[in-house]
């Protein structure tokens, strides 16, 4: 019995769980190689893109999310060490770089909308612009989720395993959303 | 009984899930166990399968008798069948609601939600799936789907009609017809949850199988069924994100007048504003995971009868890795041949040969299974057990809706046959019955282990003659109505002068419709009767090689008490020569069937083969036992 029971305690096996979260990176990237997929179609039968110059508020946004992984290896690094109030700091800062990339990609629609580019409107390649925009952001809010997720490990000092089984995913997740926007504007500034 | 309380809790990692008690809620209900998230996928799909059914019984009457008025029609459906007549528009709705329910609600998840969530985690040696909190989510997303699906049926303007590949514009104008309109929006809804069910259920798939296989199950003493589930979620993950693409794209389209999909739009005499996207892209898209689907579809049933036909026939499965190497053949196959359902969409015939050559590429894989199948059959010890004859079943519509597929598979065939009644003869064959059969040898054989209980064997054999025999009488003429150019999707034959010959043939397939139908009430009272009345199970009833055989029949969550059998043999070690009993369990280890062993057993570990050859040596009449 004490045996099963040692036996027990070291089982929290995070590998399963962590490989579901890169299944879902991989199914998530076939989505957005859809999109791109059919941007690409588009614009060769019609043999334009979207044409527009991009607004300076993606530059920004992609600065930021660049920042925030930035701030998140920081945090996991401060987690290795053990350094539970640094975690916690760097992964607040994490969060407000993420809103601040969600404020930015506002901005930068509302900046297309007064140069006439619009969501609606008879170019889909300028359509499409806000609609992977706008499905990157939903992802960013599924990553914050996962961020807030890593937190509340923290504070709530579960084991040391399971806080850095968390921090692990929310990295994994969020490094790829990081990586799936910079390929998004640069996508989009390659096929104007 | 402690030691699988503690097992309980290590599956759940939440610490508020501690403490153990079953409620009625959390084990019937929101169960996070793989056998009950099975059953629950499995009655779900019997019921939707039946509904479908259903269905296709309500049009096959309009082919059949499009002059006759059905009164009990208007009593069931009210406006929809005013008179006693069905309207155009609600055939329409039928056959979109019949196909759509089919493939994606009974033979995806029905089919692959029951089976690889009962039988990955029993036949690796797993306690449950990686996940099993997003394997109860993906069960409820998928529960969901279906009665937003069948939600659209109690809407004034019906349910969506555009044909189950909803391609625009009828899909997206929502004035283009009643069912454009809010049956549709129901629609896309229903299918993105239909999506995200199958992506939870299948990333869990890969995961479980990938990390949490016990001890001695390498990936190649794994059974064939586990191979197939494998590949299949694998499929499911690389194509089903293209669709909800594709179906992103349509709601911007019909939601916020966008023009991804829409150009030069006449509607009687209103000219839509939209302009410039294109139809064909939707085609592209939707068939990129609408190829991959059929896939989806056939392989679990195919690994299904794989173990099902080596077991009843008591001899290894013919050709083990060929049978590995061509699923994996068939799952990279299938995404490079989507083009084949758009020949005639004004594609370049280059291109078109290009998807011509790839699609009959799948012939081969295909073949090499069926002639695998036929191979292992040949000279067994077969036993006609229900399960064995629907797996035979499935190899006899697998081959002759196949051959089918070569003719459909070629381009300039294709010009004449596609969109006729050959496409549906070949599809309701190929991945229609010959999976629905292949699920159905599946629940006949893991009955036991399901529900702990044996299901009747004689209403087995009856459910399965007439249902073979109908099956065929169903889809066979259709081939002809196909060459003879009669048009898929039509309402009724009575217009045109050519198809007016073809009247008495529907009349003949609709009986034979109404046959196979009935005959699903053997089934149906079989499986419920049985759940409660059935014959109590043994242990081990079909006398199988697998794994999830050794666990006990009352059903625990986490599978095994105490630890998890080791695994020392791949699972068809049938008849083996030497052996006294004609199977030999995988954990069974060499050194309790030194008789039997053969040199090739040990993958050349030589201190194994050592210890044989001594033991040959000093027991020299075992050889000539066998």
């Amino acid at each position: 019995m004490v045996l099963t029971m040692e036996k027990m305690q070291d089982t929290f096996d995070p590998k399963p769980r962590k490989f579901i979260v890169w299944l879902f990176v991989v199914s998530s990237t076939i989505m957005f190689g859809g999109f791109t997929s059919y941007y690409l179609v588009f614009a060769a039968s019609k043999g334009k893109g979207h044409g527009l110059v991009l607004p300076d508020a993606f530059i920004y946004s992609s600065l930021v999310i660049i920042a925030s992984s930035i701030t998140l290896v920081l945090a996991s690094k401060a987690l290795k060490k053990l350094n539970f109030s640094l975690q916690r700091n760097m992964l607040w800062i994490t969060v407000i770089l993420a809103v601040a990339f969600g404020v930015m990609q506002f901005n930068a629609w509302g900046s297309m909308v007064r140069t006439g580019a619009t969501l609606v409107g008879n170019n889909a390649a300028i359509s499409f612009i806000y609609v992977v925009s706008g499905m990157h952001l939903l992802h960013i809010i599924g990553g914050v989720g996962l961020i807030i997720n890593a937190l509340a490990g923290s504070y709530k000092s579960l084991p040391v395993a399971k806080v850095q089984y968390r921090m692990e995913i929310a990295s994994i997740f969020w490094h790829f959303i990081d990586i799936l926007w910079i390929y998004l504007y640069v996508f989009l500034l390659l096929n104007r | 009984m402690s030691t699988i309380a503690l097992h309980d809790e290590h599956n759940h990692d939440h610490a508020d899930h501690g403490h153990h008690k079953e409620t009625l809620i959390s084990k019937y209900i929101f169960s996070m166990d793989h056998k009950m998230i099975a059953k629950q996928f499995l009655i779900t799909g019997i019921i939707m399968a039946v509904i479908a059914m259903g269905l296709s019984i309500l049009f096959r009457i309009q082919l059949a008798w499009p002059d006759q008025n059905f009164p009990f029609l208007e009593t069931f459906l009210g406006k929809w069948a005013e008179g006693g007549r069905i309207k155009p528009d609600f055939y329409l709705a039928l056959v979109t609601i019949h196909g759509t329910i089919m493939v994606f609600f009974v033979l995806t998840a029905g089919l692959s939600g029951t089976f690889s969530n009962l039988l990955i985690p029993l036949q690796i040696g797993a306690r449950d799936m990686a996940s099993p909190f997003l394997n109860m989510l993906s069960y409820w997303f998928f529960f969901m789907a279906c009665v937003i699906m069948m939600s659209s049926f109690f809407i004034q303007t019906g349910p969506a009609s555009g044909g189950w590949t909803v391609y625009p514009p009828l899909s997206v104008v929502a004035k283009a017809m009643p069912g454009s309109g809010l049956g549709m929006t129901l629609w896309l809804i229903s299918m993105v949850l239909f999506v995200a069910s199958s992506l939870m259920g299948g990333i869990n798939y890969v995961s479980t199988i990938l990390n949490m296989r016990t001890k001695g199950m390498d990936l190649w003493k794994m059974p064939l069924t586990i191979w197939a589930f494998f590949l299949t979620a694998i499929l499911g993950i690389l194509s089903f994100p293209v669709l909800v693409a594709g179906v992103v794209l349509m709601v911007f389209d019909r939601s916020f007048g966008t023009s991804f999909y829409l150009s030069d739009i006449v509607m009687g005499t209103d000219i839509l504003p939209n302009e410039g996207g294109s139809p064909i892209l939707w085609q592209h898209l939707f068939w990129f995971l609408g190829h991959p689907e059929v896939y989806i579809v056939i392989m679990p049933a195919l690994g299904i009868s794989s173990e099902v036909i080596s077991v009843n026939s008591r001899k290894p499965i013919f050709g083990y890795h060929a049978m590995v190497y061509s699923l994996i053949g068939i799952t990279v196959l299938s995404f490079i041949v989507w083009g084949h359902h758009m020949f005639v969409t004004g594609m370049n015939p280059l291109l078109g040969g290009v998807f011509m050559i790839t699609t009959l590429i799948i012939a081969v894989p295909s073949a090499v299974k069926t002639f695998n199948y036929l191979a292992t059959l040949w000279r067994g010890n077969i036993r006609f057990t229900p399960a064995m004859l629907f797996a035979i079943g499935l190899v006899s519509f697998f081959i002759s809706g196949g051959l089918t597929g070569i003719f459909l598979g070629n381009a300039s065939l294709d010009i004449n046959l596609h969109d006729t009644y050959f496409v549906v003869a070949h599809f309701h064959l190929v991945m229609g019955s010959a999976a629905i059969f292949g699920m159905l040898a599946g629940v006949y054989h893991w009955f036991p282990k399901m529900f702990g209980r044996m299901m009747n064997a004689k209403l087995g054999y009856l459910h399965f003659w007439l249902t073979f025999i109908a099956a065929y009488l169903v889809f066979f003429p259709l081939h002809f109505l196909g060459l003879d150019g009669v048009p898929r999707r039509y309402y009724a034959f009575t217009e045109f002068e050519f198809m007016k010959k073809w009247l008495t043939v529907n009349v003949f397939v609709t009986w034979a419709a109404i046959m196979a139908a009935l005959a699903q009430v053997a089934f149906l009272f079989n499986f419920f009767y049985s759940i409660f009345k059935g014959k109590v199970s043994p242990q081990n009833p079909w006398e199988s090689n697998t794994l999830e055989w050794t666990a006990p029949v009352e059903h625990l969550h986490g599978n095994w008490p105490g630890e998890i059998p080791t695994v020392y043999r791949w699972p068809y070690d049938y008849s083996k020569p030497g052996h006294d009993a004609d199977f030999i369990p995988q954990t069974v280890p060499f050194s309790q069937t030194m008789s039997s062993n053969l040199p090739h057993d040990f993958e050349g570990n030589a201190e194994a083969e050592k210890i044989q050859q001594d033991w040959e040596l000093a027991n020299p009449v075992a050889e000539s036992k066998g």
